[in-house]
């Protein structure tokens, strides 16, 4: 398939719909385990949901938007991170094309993937805008990592790698979970229903 | 001719064995004001969503027969140009907000915006349509300050800025109060007295005898009766296929039973009709 | 949780008044030379010499204030400490400081405060550029500009949906509070809220997502004629001058990278 006509797939009214309220359910689970104290984001959920149903240019698009709302209306300081909310839904997006969302353990090997991705991709940002701390907690270990006389670029991926998984595990799990809780006739009406049935 | 002409139509949802609504023939002339009832999964949502394209575009599945309107045939349409000539109009009034306009102004504009109408002739042409459907006071609060039965006169006047032939209305009221009930139908009935031809699912039978030219009465996804509001509202057929009937039309059938109401009248379905049916006996 | 998604502030000023694509490229310019540009005190002279008296220009200067503190000094106090300390030792800069085993050096002070800075730079352009400018503004004018109107609605459905749901999430976290449910309990009990907080929100929201679907395709939504805007942009010839002014720094403050003097 050539690369204008695997974008356009993605896209219906149905994609553009839903969108909004994946980028809500974002915004509004991310908020909702602050105010529980969990330890984890869970803030890609609905990008994990498009991505599944929709595909990897839709939830790419979703990522990258949800970080420019959550930044245009929230806090500012997302703005720079938008390159990795892009690639865990571009990479979620693929997972699922390989049939990874079909089963709840192939689901596990896809958030794996995608923390691995988180991980990859944060790394440059946190190095080259904010010179390795960033004003996330987890900076404790990198700055502990720097300590033990560790290079900059290890230190942050080291913390990354070991902060992302458990997240985005737990992330395509309840992802998946409710794409299990819809109905076959309401998914079908999504661009690519066919890599989560 | 007949601006709608439906032709043996039957329709089938995906993944489904069964259609939702078979045979239908329908013919709807210009300006005529066409009602339909049936009882709940009758296949009415079916037959408006096969009328205004979303049957077969939007929600695929097979459909057979033929389904022209204003002359042009749907399976060799598209969507995006089906709406132009037929306007749709729903139960939940919150859905039908499109979302992304942040006053009733804007929103009522949104699908001139789509069509690339001039701005000189949008504004004219969006505060015609709110002044002709009363909501011109709303113009610059949120959509989703509403009430339902404002929110619902937003949607009706979003649709009718689009100037459609055809107005295909599915059970715009089922959500309202009494006084919301009123305020749709009052945008309803002007639009049919401009000439707007209009078909309408409606559960309030009063409602219906007041305004249809037409009534279908629509039963297992087949038409079961077809014909004027008199004569169909108050068949006997639908109480025994579980249709809702007005109150009045069963008080009266009961007592004709009784010998109370003459065999020879029409049932009454309005309350003014069974008054005056009653009150000419008591004379 | 906010009640109100936008920035956004009404006002009449003359940063009102101007092409929000300009401002949105005076934003980058301002990020761009903060990052790229040449000077240890730049991005400092930017926020004072720039996005502060800007913020008086725009007569929302107590509201950028106020946001600017809330969201910005946190971080940017975090960011000047740990990276003061935790800076990594290079051997012979001067010690400033001795914090249990670890030095701060002049070095670290240095790299913090530029950190810092560039990140206030960033952040706080951004809050002057959204106080200033109505969301519907901009989406109209990028889409004037070319940008597809489909993306446009993405954007601007996302700031309304996002209070509603915010409103009804705390609806449903109060109901439960008053039937017990406790964010301060044990790390099982908390995890155990999760779904019945999330679950009817989320499957809710979804259910909705076909019906809107239908409807604004009613509305043409998808049709393939060229769209027009309610909203008229100003958008005049020293609009365009600023543009370009703005380029040229952008162009100037990468071109100071890549031949360093
Ligand atoms: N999207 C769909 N996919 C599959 N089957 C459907 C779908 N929508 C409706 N049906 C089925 O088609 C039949 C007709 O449904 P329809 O919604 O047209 O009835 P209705 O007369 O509008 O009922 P109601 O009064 O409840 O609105 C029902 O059996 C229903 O289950
Ligand atoms: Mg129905």
């Amino acid at each position: 398939m050539k690369l204008t006509e695997s974008i356009k797939k993605d896209f219906n009214t149905m994609t553009w719909v839903l969108i909004p309220v994946a980028i809500a359910i974002n915004v509004v689970i991310g908020q909702i385990v602050a105010i529980l104290k969990l330890p984890v984001y869970l803030d890609s959920i609905g990008t994990v949901l498009v991505a599944a149903v929709a595909g990897p240019w839709a939830g790419a698009l979703t990522g990258t938007l949800s970080n420019i709302i959550w930044g245009l209306a929230i806090d500012p300081n997302a703005f720079p991170w938008f390159p990795v909310a892009l690639f865990i839904g571009f990479v979620a997006g693929w997972c699922a094309i390989g049939g990874l969302f079909k089963t709840w353990w192939k689901v596990v090997i896809a958030g794996f993937l995608i923390a691995l991705t988180a991980a990859i991709v944060s790394t440059p940002i946190a190095v080259y805008l904010y010179g390795g701390i960033t004003a996330s907690g987890s900076s404790f270990i990198t700055a502990y990592l720097l300590e033990t006389g560790k290079g900059v670029v290890q230190a942050v991926f080291s913390t990354n790698f070991l902060v992302e998984p458990v997240d985005k595990i737990a992330t395509a799990l309840l992802a998946y979970a409710i794409i299990k809780g819809l109905s076959k006739r309401y998914l079908a009406r999504f661009p690519r229903a066919e890599n989560v049935s | 001719m007949a601006i709608v002409n439906l032709q043996d139509v039957t329709y089938k949802y995906p993944l489904t064995e069964e259609p939702a609504i078979r045979n239908i023939h329908l013919q709807v002339e210009e300006g005529e004001f066409v009602a339909i009832v049936g009882p709940n999964g009758a296949g009415k949502s079916t037959l408006c969503y096969t009328l205004s394209g979303f049957i077969p575009h939007f929600f695929k599945g097979e459909l057979n027969g033929t389904v022209e309107i204003a002359g042009v045939e749907t399976q060799k349409s598209s969507l995006d140009e089906w709406v132009l000539n037929v306007g749709l109009a729903f139960q939940n009034p919150f859905n039908q907000i499109s979302g992304s306009k942040f006053t009733v102004y804007e929103e009522i504009a949104f699908g001139l915006e789509n069509i690339g109408v001039p701005r000189g002739e949008m504004k004219a042409r969006v505060e015609a349509a709110m002044a002709m459907t009363a909501i011109s006071d709303l113009a610059d609060r949120s959509p989703y300050s509403l009430s339902g039965g404002q929110q619902q006169r937003v949607a009706l006047t979003s649709i009718l800025v689009m100037e459609p032939k055809v107005l295909v209305l599915d059970e715009p009221t089922s959500q309202m109060d009494p006084i919301g009930t009123r305020e749709v139908f009052q945008v309803i009935k002007e639009m049919s007295a401009r000439g707007m031809t209009v078909i309408l699912v409606e559960h309030k039978i009063e409602w219906i005898a007041e305004f249809a030219d037409r009534v279908i009465a629509l039963h297992n996804g087949e038409i079961l009766l077809e014909g004027t509001p008199g004569e169909v509202l108050t068949s006997p057929l639908l109480p025994e296929r579980g249709f809702g009937i007005s109150r009045y039309t069963s008080v009266a059938r009961t007592a004709s039973g009784q010998g109370l109401w003459p065999g020879d009248r029409r049932l009454p379905i309005t309350l003014q009709e069974a008054v005056d049916g009653f009150a000419r006996d008591r004379k | 949780m906010k009640d109100k998604l936008t920035f956004y502030i009404e006002r009449e000023s003359s940063l009102h008044r101007v092409n929000p694509l300009t401002k949105l490229v005076m934003v980058f310019a301002f990020i761009i030379l903060a990052f790229f540009g040449p000077g240890f005190w730049l991005p400092s002279l930017l926020v004072v010499l720039g996005i502060i008296p800007l913020s008086f220009l725009g007569r929302v200067q107590r509201e950028y204030f106020r946001t600017a503190g809330r969201l910005l000094l946190p971080v940017v106090g975090f960011l000047f400490l740990m990276q003061s300390v935790f800076h990594p030792d290079v051997g012979d800069s001067r010690v400033l400081l001795q914090v249990w085993v670890l030095n701060v050096t002049v070095e670290g002070v240095r790299f913090a405060y530029l950190t810092a800075s560039r990140i206030f730079v960033m952040v706080s352009a951004f809050i002057l550029f959204l106080l200033t400018t109505h969301p519907s503004e901009l989406m109209s004018d990028l889409t004037r500009r070319g940008l597809s109107g489909t993306f446009a609605y993405v954007i601007t459905a996302t700031l309304q949906i996002i209070p509603q749901m915010q409103a009804k999430a705390s609806t449903i976290i109060d109901a439960q509070r008053s039937r017990g449910l406790d964010t301060d309990g044990s790390f099982r009990k908390r995890v155990g809220a999760l779904l019945p907080l999330t679950g009817p929100l989320v499957f809710g929201s979804l259910v909705e997502v076909e019906e809107r679907a239908i409807a604004i395709e009613a509305r043409a939504f998808t049709s393939k004629l060229e769209k027009t805007s309610l909203r008229e942009i100003p958008d005049t010839k020293l609009d365009k001058a600023a543009r370009w002014f703005f380029l040229l720094l952008i162009v100037l403050a990468f071109g100071s990278k890549l031949w360093p003097s």
